[in-house]
Formats: structure tokens, C-alpha cells, sequence
């Protein structure tokens, strides 16, 4: 999971920030159902965070498949590549 | 056949012993015949638009994964999605125009539940959550699968597809058909006389119709999570595991925590297919378009149960609740955060008021009419304190059961709170072999107490469920 280590840092702060816990540990597996604020409205909190701090767009189809945070990382990674 | 009566348990209960002899790749056949010819009691007109609609689903699911590649092969997504949203709006619609069934078409049975199958199946294929069914008769067997048939709850494709279907162990299977059973015909069946007595009062202010609006949520939690009960564990007889609908409702701190409690295959579809794509598209626009997408959201809950003011009024009261409870959770959060010691507090409160703003929506979606439960709320308000004769208004049968309903409503609580079926399954899975013998002879027991109870309430339940209509 090598797209998650580059983006550990910039992505624990987003997520931190989104669910109000200074603790969070991301890892690749984590779903929605280990965080406690982590629900459907703050998913789509996490989702325009996400986009604003890495400059990129994603589409309904793109946030519905997402299974954990190891795919968004993933994501976010092969975004960036197309965009540079 | 209604879910309580003795024939269906009786149709049950040969099904399950010819689906152990039935070859494993037989089974999703077994649960085509099965479905179908338990559907076939809804009309043939009813059949063929069935099979029509799920067909028609089937092949666009096809369609979308075969060209998902090329840009006009997504043009089955909209047409399917208009074909079925339309199909269920003509009836709803009909339904709005001729209340009372003199309409010239009938609603075919569980049209509502069978849509949102196939709408969420179209939009997994596209959005590639799971590929096309390739499988006629598996994905005809999956929408008519006749637990899930009349209310629900609605599975998802995925999570049915990617089970084994094996024949399940009796047990568990029935103590839930039981358990459902008592809930319906021990708990909603004695509330109702009750209720009933309020909501056909409602016209002078007078004390019973508080009785009406704290019962009313009680009595449809015990019928509907009931009809869920007998759904999953008829699920189960067929290694189905079906979606749960409901996790303690009642003990929600707040009313966004409530509708992940209650109804949660319909919630959990309607976040899903109406709330996060909107949500998306007004994801720039802010505090408006996060209370615009649950504004549509619950109002679009509520119109799912039918075209009606009431159902409307309904989705708008929840829709204020739900956004208000979204529009100031940071700042609730942060503040108890500073002053934990009235975190007891909080959560007493936030359980009374969002008790009581779940009551106070149901009035609506209960009532005839929304004039109706204006007046009720009206007369309930001023009948406070000026009429102390209370129950005494009741009969003496409607008095009885009120008191058996809420003794069975203690007992349920209790059993949520404790699961005790927990600890029966481990004493199944691991005690010694006098233990499991003694398990399977209380499922007899079990079973005939739920056909004696039935017998004895008169060959089933004389109120249909409120949910089996929609």
C-alpha cells in the first residue's frame, strides 16, 4: 500500500479534521464502520476535504465504489498521476 | 397467504425440508418456483409485470456492462431508471386518485420493494460495484425471492449474489419466525384496539389520544420490525441472510441516529441512490446543499410510502429534523465535548425530543388525513388536564390488551437490551449433546406455540401488516 505511506500525512490531517479525532490512525482497510463520526453526511465532508487539499475531482460513480480508505488513497494517487 | 397464518407456516415448513434434497445447482431455481408461485396469489396481471420489469432490468444490466466502455452504451442507465421509477409512480399515482381501491388497477404486491431492487441493481452494474447478473434465472429468483417479497427487507444484489445459498439450520430460522410472530400478535395486535380507539376520537379533546401518539410508533415498531423478523428467518431457512431493518430504534440520542435505526434497507437505499449522488453535485454549494439533498432525501422517504399529504408532511417534518440535527452537530459535538459532565444529560434529552419528534411525525403518516392529525394534535394539547377519566374511555377488552401490549413491549425491550438468543446459540454450537437435544425439543415447542397462538387468535392476525401494503 505504497500510495497510502506517500500520502499518510496529508491525508491523517484531512480525516482528523473531518471526524473531530486527534487519534485517528489511518490503515488501509479502515471503513467507515471503525470511525465513530464516519457516517453519510460526513463521508461526503471527507470526500470535498479530500478534493480541496490534493486538487482533484471525483465523480459520484468513483465515491460510491470506494470500500475503505487503502481505495481512496489509491484513488487519490492515480488522479494525481493522470493530472502530472 | 399472509406471513401469519398457519398455511404459510405450513408452506414453510415443507419448503425447507424439499430444499434439502435439492441439488445445489438447482437452488436459485428452487427460489424462482418458490417465488413465483407464491407471487401468483397477487394475480397473473400482477406475475406478468413482474417478470415483465425484472426482464427488462435484467437485460440493461447486460447492455451497461457489455458497453461500458463506449459512451452511448450508458444510455441504458437513464432509460431503465425512467422505465422503473415511472412504473412505480403510475401506481402510486393511481393509489393517490382512488384511495379506496375502486381504481381501475390494483398496486401489484410489493411494487415498492421490488423497484428499489432493481433501480439499486442497474446502478451497481454502471457505477462497476458488481458485475451484470448473467444468470436469467438467478437474478429472476433474486427479485421475486418470496421472503423479501411483500415488505421487504430490500437486499442489495451484491450482498444476496455473494452468498451460498445452503440449506440453514432450523432453529435459529424459526425462533425468529417466532419471535416475529409474537411481536406481531402479542405486542402490535393488542396495541392496536387502543390506537385505533384514538385515532377514530380524535374530533374532542380527551386524554386517550396521548395513549394514541405514544403508542402509535410502538405499535408500528412491534408489526413492522415483526414482519421483518419472519422475513429474515424465513430467509434463513434457505441460507439467505437477509439485510436487518431495525436496531432498537427507540434508544436514538438524536433523530439522524434514529433513521439509522430504523427501516435502515430503506435508509441505507435511499442514502445510497438519492442522498450521496445529490449530495455530490451540491457538495460546493455549502450548509444549503447539505439541507437541500436531506430535504429531498426524507421527503422522498416519505412519498415512497405513497402519494399522499400525509406522507408528504411527513418527509417535510423530518426533513426540518434531520437537517437541523446535521446544521448544528459539529457545534453540539464541541460543547459537550468542553462540558462533559452533561453528557447524561445531552443523551436523556436528545432521547425524549427525538422520541417525541418521531411520535409527533407519525400522527401524519398514521392519520387520514393531515387534517385529521391537526386536529388530533390540537385535542391531545388542549385535552391535557381537562379531562381526567383517561383510560376509563376504553373498554374493557381494549384496556386488557392495551396492558398486554405494553407488558410484551417491556419484554421486548428487555430481550433487545440482553439477546438472549446469544447465548441460547452458543450453548447450540458448543454445550454437550443433552443440551442441543433440549434446543431442538423447545423448537418444537416453539413452533407449536406459533401455530397455537395463531389457532388461537383466529387462523392469524385479523390486522394486516402496515407495511405489507406499500
Amino acid at each position: 500500500m505504497k500510495e497510502l505511506e506517500e500520502m499518510r500525512g496529508p491525508l491523517t490531517t484531512v480525516m482528523r479534521d473531518v471526524f473531530d479525532d486527534e487519534a485517528l490512525v489511518l490503515h488501509p482497510e479502515m471503513t467507515a464502520a471503525d470511525v465513530e463520526n464516519w457516517d453519510s453526511l460526513t463521508h461526503i465532508n471527507l470526500i470535498t476535504a479530500v478534493e480541496r487539499k490534493f486538487k482533484v475531482k471525483f465523480t459520484t460513480a468513483e465515491v460510491m465504489s470506494l470500500k475503505n480508505v487503502g481505495e481512496l488513497a489509491n484513488l487519490i494517487h492515480g488522479k494525481r498521476t493522470a493530472q502530472s | 397467504v399472509s406471513f401469519t397464518s398457519v398455511e404459510f407456516l405450513l408452506w414453510l415448513l415443507a419448503l425447507a425440508l424439499l430444499y434439502r434434497v435439492c441439488p445445489e445447482r438447482l437452488r436459485f431455481g428452487f427460489f424462482l418456483a418458490s417465488g413465483y408461485l407464491y407471487y401468483f396469489s397477487a394475480g397473473l396481471l400482477a406475475v406478468a409485470l413482474l417478470t415483465g420489469v425484472t426482464v427488462l432490468t435484467f437485460v440493461v444490466g447486460l447492455s451497461l456492462e457489455r458497453n461500458r466502455a463506449r459512451k452511448i452504451g450508458s444510455l441504458g442507465l437513464p432509460i431503465a431508471i425512467i422505465v422503473l421509477t415511472a412504473y412505480l409512480l403510475l401506481f402510486k399515482v393511481e393509489g393517490a386518485i382512488h384511495p379506496q381501491g375502486v381504481g381501475k388497477w390494483i398496486m401489484p404486491l410489493g411494487l415498492s420493494y421490488y423497484t428499489f431492487k432493481l433501480i439499486s441493481y442497474v446502478l451497481d452494474v454502471y457505477w462497476g460495484k458488481m458485475p451484470a447478473q448473467r444468470r436469467l434465472v438467478s437474478f429472476l429468483a433474486y427479485v421475486a425471492f418470496f421472503p423479501q417479497i411483500v415488505a421487504g427487507p430490500i437486499q442489495r444484489p451484491d450482498d444476496f449474489f455473494a452468498q451460498r445459498p445452503q440449506p440453514g439450520a432450523m432453529f435459529p430460522a424459526f425462533a425468529r419466525i417466532a419471535w416475529g410472530l409474537a411481536k406481531k400478535l402479542l405486542i402490535a395486535d393488542q396495541l392496536a384496539p387502543a390506537v385505533e380507539y384514538s385515532f377514530s376520537h380524535i374530533a374532542a379533546p380527551h386524554a386517550p389520544l396521548w395513549i394514541g401518539f405514544y403508542l402509535c410508533a410502538l405499535q408500528l415498531y412491534a408489526d413492522f420490525s415483526g414482519l421483518t423478523d419472519i422475513a429474515i428467518g424465513a430467509g434463513l431457512l434457505f441460507g439467505i441472510r437477509g439485510p436487518e431493518n431495525f436496531n432498537r430504534p427507540f434508544t436514538a440520542s438524536t433523530i439522524a441516529d434514529y433513521w439509522r435505526r430504523w427501516h435502515m434497507s430503506l435508509t441505507n437505499w435511499m442514502t445510497d441512490y438519492v442522498f450521496t449522488p445529490l449530495r455530490m453535485a451540491t457538495r460546493t454549494a455549502g450548509n444549503a446543499g447539505l439541507a437541500f439533498s436531506i430535504s429531498i432525501n426524507m421527503i422522498a422517504i416519505g412519498l415512497w410510502h405513497g402519494l399522499t399529504r400525509g406522507y408528504f408532511v411527513f418527509g417535510v417534518l423530518h426533513s426540518v429534523f434531520v437537517s437541523t440535527d446535521a446544521l448544528t452537530s459539529r457545534w453540539r459535538k464541541s460543547w459537550f465535548k468542553k462540558h462533559p459532565d452533561w453528557n447524561p444529560v445531552g443523551t436523556w434529552l436528545g432521547w425524549l425530543l427525538t422520541f417525541h419528534l418521531v411520535a409527533l411525525a407519525l400522527l401524519f403518516w398514521r392519520a387520514r388525513s393531515v387534517s385529521d392529525a391537526t386536529s388530533f394534535l390540537r385535542n391531545m394539547l388542549t385535552g391535557l388536564g381537562r379531562e381526567s377519566a383517561g383510560l376509563g374511555q376504553l373498554d374493557y377488552q381494549t384496556r386488557h390488551s392495551l396492558f398486554l401490549g405494553l407488558a410484551g413491549c417491556l419484554i421486548l425491550e428487555l430481550c433487545e437490551r440482553y439477546r438472549p438468543e446469544r447465548w441460547l446459540r452458543d450453548m447450540y454450537e458448543n454445550g454437550p449433546r443433552f443440551v442441543r437435544w433440549s434446543i431442538y425439543g423447545s423448537t418444537a415447542i416453539i413452533m407449536l406455540f406459533g401455530i397455537a397462538l395463531l389457532v388461537a387468535s383466529g387462523g392469524g392476525s385479523k390486522n394486516p401488516f402496515a407495511y405489507a401494503i406499500f
